[in-house]
């Protein structure tokens, strides 16, 4: 409900993984599911942004960009266990979303 | 040998019932083996409660001498249909008991009984025709295995016949053999009978070949089928020693409660059982006493027992080995000094005869420690660029490594009193740590003022040490040289910041952390691909970080080593890492380097790759 009111664009979108893929450095043929937050925020847009969007267009903050609003996990799957090629357990935490919203 | 002991040699009997079977068919035979040839078995049908007493129980009868079950009535469709079953099989279950008089109640009780398995076949008896000469010498299926006990009366372990078939081929006539002592066959009852008292620690299994003959008027059929017997234990062997019943013990820097010293081994040819306390019921149960009356012995030495199943290395019979060792009950002073003789009986109590006992002997030294120095002057050397909180060295009294069940503390002080205030200052340069497992003390930068200033050159402090019962003292003198120009160091800023912040080398080894022995971060450069123990990080002192060990100076602060001193507090590390023992990075992907207390192992991508194979030979082709 949240999110189809704040930025219709931004979605959980999912992905097959190995998890060699997620570039750790863990060596083991356990795959896993990625689900990732993508899509424009511009829904979700204030006159704080709006004011940003033009200072910085017109040159007046310098060199400095502050941040815009993005799409960001705002809860995260469970955690992910599995085996390395050695046998040893490895456990991620706060790897995959859950939620997504634009923050 | 033991009370009498009526037993059942297998704790489960099968046969298969067929509808049309007349009244009075015999089904089956029990056998109990006796403790003598006095003793007379009495077989009943038992149940485990009144009210569950199954429907089908008043179609059998047990015979109270023979031990031979038999049809009560014959055994009809509707007794089938009776049991409201939808398979073709209904498997009836029966409780038998045995015992040398006559019972007072059916009830089966606490007592040992054996299981009657029968399965009712929804079909006639089949005819002598349709059946395999197989299914009339041996059961269709038998799983039970027999069990002997060791030292028992000989005499009849089982029927061979199957006694439901008997009448099946009129003429046909059965016999059966069976060729390995000390088994035979009784030609004319049929049974499987042990003709000797049987002894565990000789042989604890015995493998029989059944031979099963079928004699028509015209061929003998030769059938066979293997059976093995288990001999069972009791305790018919007195325990011994095979070496040395006395164990000599000096206790010298181990003296913490709960110590083990020594050990010795009792052996005994029995089996013990584990079972759970109290271990009442269980055979082969030892008990150990001291012989001491002395109240300071029995206050500071205990006896721990543990005992293992080994198998002799002659037949490969198994036995047990006790193994004794002495324990301390509570931690012994530094300057206790005494000499004791330990005697312990351990006896084992289940076994019937004399001589169940064996004595041990424990000559125990407890030599006291000495608090001291080795009887030289140590000399550390620091660079003036040092910065707080940087490791100088370490110290110890004699043997400190092996001290267990006390421990040393250790402190500065003025080596004397009389010495003018300037000279006094320089020596806030230097304070020692200890960390609360570690019986080292670590010398580390307290301050960092003085190593700028030129008067400050060579620093004397007397470091002593004390011992946490008896408050025993013992001091040395070291001397800490500081190495540098003084000039230089005074222009270095007094700000500090974590070495592990740094992600590359460059701003690592020119910034001035936290700890650094040399003013400056150190930089570990990983060699190995995927989550290394040797992972590349910034450090203030690669020799004491990243070691896996938060030490007692980087405890004092967490942003001196991260690496080590991290834990799940703040929350994991970030990436790819393998968490230590105790906190910290055991192994990291890449670059492992910490904000704030957060660690994050990362491989980055525009990191100098390591030249492979792959990439030299691009190299040199070019």
């Amino acid at each position: 409900r949240t999110i189809a009111v704040q930025g219709r664009g931004c979605l959980l979108k999912e992905v097959h993984l190995n998890v060699t893929d997620l570039g750790l450095g863990y060596q083991t043929k356990e795959e896993l599911i990625f689900r990732y937050c993508s899509g424009p925020c511009v829904d979700a847009e204030t006159n704080y942004d709006k004011i940003l969007n033009n200072l910085t267009h017109n040159k007046k903050l310098d060199k400095d960009t502050p941040s815009r609003t993005c799409c960001r996990p705002i809860a995260f799957d469970d955690d992910l266990s599995f085996l390395d090629d050695n046998v040893v357990y490895h456990t991620l935490k706060k790897h995959s979303a859950r939620k997504c919203a634009c923050v | 040998w033991g009370a009498s002991c009526l037993y059942f040699p297998q704790t489960e009997y099968t046969e298969t019932v067929y509808i049309g079977q007349p009244a009075g068919t015999p089904l089956l035979q029990l056998h109990s083996l006796l403790d003598s040839d006095s003793e007379r078995p009495h077989f009943y049908l038992c149940w485990n409660s009144a009210l569950k007493i199954p429907v089908y129980s008043s179609w059998f009868n047990m015979d109270l001498h023979t031990g031979v079950l038999s049809l009560n009535k014959t055994l009809e469709e509707s007794d089938f249909a009776l049991l409201n079953q939808k398979w073709s099989v209904y498997k009836l279950f029966l409780r038998t008991m045995v015992l040398p008089s006559v019972p007072s109640g059916r009830q089966c009780g606490h007592r040992k009984t054996a299981r009657i398995v029968l399965d009712f076949m929804n079909a006639s008896v089949p005819q002598c025709a349709q059946t395999d000469p197989k299914e009339l010498c041996f059961p269709h299926k038998d799983g039970a295995i027999p069990h002997v006990m060791e030292n028992r009366y000989p005499g009849a372990l089982r029927q061979l016949r199957r006694l439901s078939r008997a009448g099946a081929c009129p003429n046909y006539t059965i016999t059966y053999n069976v060729e390995s002592a000390p088994f035979a066959v009784n030609d004319s009852t049929w049974e499987l009978i042990v003709t000797a008292p049987l002894d565990r620690e000789e042989s604890e299994r015995y493998r029989l070949l059944l031979v099963c003959s079928i004699r028509t008027d015209s061929v003998i059929t030769k059938l066979e089928t293997p059976l093995e017997v288990y001999v069972n234990d009791e305790d018919d062997n007195a325990p011994f020693i095979n070496g040395t019943d006395t164990a000599d013990i000096t206790i010298t820097y181990n003296r913490t409660k709960g110590g083990l010293f020594g050990t010795l081994y009792v052996y005994d040819r029995d089996l013990t059982s584990i079972c759970p306390e109290p271990r009442a019921q269980c055979q082969n149960k030892y008990v150990w006493t001291s012989l001491n009356s002395d109240p300071w012995i029995k206050q500071t030495f205990d006896l721990k027992d543990a005992f293992r199943e080994k198998k002799s290395a002659l037949g490969g019979i198994r036995e047990t080995v006790l193994d004794y060792q002495l324990k301390l009950k509570r931690s012994l002073v530094v300057n206790e000094n005494r000499s004791v003789q330990l005697h312990y009986l351990v006896n084992d109590t289940t076994y019937p005869g004399l001589r169940g006992s064996v004595l041990l002997h424990f000559n125990v030294t407890i030599l006291p420690v000495q608090i001291q120095f080795p009887n030289v002057t140590q000399v550390f050397t620091v660079s003036r660029r040092a910065s707080v909180y940087a490791q100088v060295g370490r110290v110890c009294v004699e043997n400190c490594p092996e001290f267990d069940g006390f421990s040393v503390s250790y402190r500065l002080e003025l080596p004397d009193r009389n010495m003018s205030s300037s000279a006094q200052s320089c020596l806030s340069a230097i304070s020692v740590g200890q960390s609360p497992d570690d019986q080292w003390g670590v010398l580390f930068v307290n301050d960092t003022e003085p190593l700028g200033r030129p008067e400050c050159q060579a620093l004397m402090y007397t470091v002593v040490a004390q011992e946490e019962h008896t408050l025993m003292e013992a001091s040395t003198q070291i001397q800490i040289v500081l190495e540098g120009d003084a000039s230089k160091a005074r222009q270095e800023s007094p700000e500090f910041s974590s070495c592990a912040g740094n992600k590359r080398r460059g701003e690592c080894e020119s910034m001035r952390g936290l700890g650094a022995t040399s003013g400056r971060c150190q930089w570990r450069q990983g060699t190995e691909r995927g989550i290394s123990e040797t992972y590349s990080t910034c450090s203030p002192d690669l020799r004491t970080c990243p070691d896996t060990f938060c030490d007692a100076v980087e405890r004092k602060d967490p942003s001196i080593c991260p690496q080590d001193c991290t834990s799940e507090e703040p929350g994991p590390v970030v990436g790819g890492y393998e968490r230590g023992i105790r906190d910290g990075i055991q192994a990291g992907h890449g670059t492992c380097y910490c904000l704030t207390q957060r660690c994050f192992c990362e491989k980055e991508d525009d990191e100098v790759a390591i030249c492979d194979d792959m990439c030299k030979t691009v190299i040199a082709t070019a």
